[in-house]
């Protein structure tokens, strides 16, 4: 497989946050996620808050919460492991349903189409494994295939009342 | 000159008509005495994310005054939010820091970083409306309608007396269950005084 096959385009994943209501973001911008920060930015339905780090990205974005906005926040996997303490009271002790989407940033291309667990790097092996550490739903988008995750991870956010946690695994696609 | 948590939260509840107040660390604990209400909502336990959640209520709810009352030290993890609220610039923000000089005050009085620091200078820096160091409950009094009727967002530091330590015969505190429910439930009944539950 070509590393494209890896790459879900932005327009589609755009469509599914404008689909589950989405009209904020709050970030530290990920390196992964270049096509869909652009897509987003230029969204005039869009609130779009860059933040200095990542604490005050899910921090506001249970402000916005409490307020009515529906926001997601978007970091890269060192920015989640930046944020734990905040994660585990927003995101759980806190019941604030938001989803972050992480970006896998420094994940060696030849780990595409193997499990993230048994990449090289550390930022990108334990990613899954200490969100699943915090009891948080991990949904991982690796192909195309996996778009419909994305939807599913605001269903069971909502319905639990607790964070989760997209993660892509290659760059999203421009198209 | 200096005045108590109290004192600065007895001027905010005279002043603060439908305003949400997000409150962390001390001055939480004097805001919840003085001023209880469902527009309170608590960072707690989690030090630094007053600030970020002011910013998002005042982006989510534009036509109601917004009350941040943070904490030095507090405000000390997350000093970027001070440049975001800058940037985003919302006009009904006010942002106080209870300045004290002390991390756990009330209890080990532990000097924190930064005691040469001016929040306020940084505030103006950063960009905030306004920015000033309040001494007196009296001062804050005369300058908080002025502004809340004038668009911000606005920085004020407050000049906070340092509350007694404990004695070594004081018991040690342990947490109740409810401390680690609070932010949960003050978020729940907010959202439902805003009609935004879901």
């Amino acid at each position: 497989m070509a590393n494209t096959d890896f790459s879900v385009p932005a327009s589609r994943v755009h469509d599914i946050l404008r689909e589950k209501g989405v009209n904020a973001v709050t970030t530290v911008p990920d390196f992964i996620q270049f096509a869909l920060h652009d897509r987003l930015l230029n969204d005039p339905g869009m609130t779009y808050v860059e933040c200095a780090a990542e604490n005050q990205a899910l921090t506001c974005a249970m402000g916005m919460y409490v307020g009515g906005m529906e926001p997601i926040v978007m970091v890269q996997n060192q920015g989640l492991f930046n944020c734990i303490n905040t994660l585990r009271s927003v995101g759980i002790d806190a019941n604030i349903p938001l989803v972050i989407l992480v970006g896998a940033f420094g994940r060696e291309f030849d780990n595409l189409g193997k499990p993230l667990t048994e990449s090289r790097r550390v930022m990108v092996n334990r990613t899954q494994p200490v969100v699943e550490a915090l009891k948080l739903p991990f949904y991982a988008i690796e192909t195309p295939d996996d778009l419909p995750r994305i939807a599913e991870a605001f269903d069971t956010a909502r319905a639990r009342k607790q964070a989760a946690v997209v993660h892509f695994g290659y760059f999203p696609a421009w198209n | 000159m200096s005045m108590t948590n109290y004192e600065a939260c007895a001027v905010i509840h005279q002043i603060r008509g439908e305003a949400l107040i997000v409150n962390t660390m001390s001055a939480m604990f004097a805001i919840t005495a003085v001023s209880p209400s469902a527009l309170n909502l608590s960072s707690v336990p989690l030090m630094g994310g007053a600030s970020g959640m002011g910013l998002g209520l005042a982006i989510a709810q534009p036509a109601r005054p917004v009350m941040v009352l943070d904490g030095d030290a507090s405000l000390l993890m997350e000093l970027g939010t001070m440049a975001q609220i800058a940037d985003v610039a919302p006009a009904n923000l006010i942002h106080m820091v209870f300045n004290n000089n002390l991390q756990f005050s009330g209890a080990a009085n532990l000097e924190r970083p930064g005691r040469k620091l001016d929040f306020a200078a940084m505030a103006r820096a950063a960009g905030y409306a306004s920015a000033q160091r309040i001494e007196t409950a009296a001062d804050l009094a005369q300058i908080l309608p002025g502004l809340i009727a004038t668009p911000g967002p606005h920085f004020i530091d407050l000049a906070i007396a340092a509350p007694p330590k404990f004695a070594h015969r004081t018991p040690q505190p342990e947490f109740p269950d409810l401390q680690f429910q609070r932010m949960g439930a003050e978020a729940a009944k907010m959202m439902e005084a805003l009609g935004t539950t879901r």
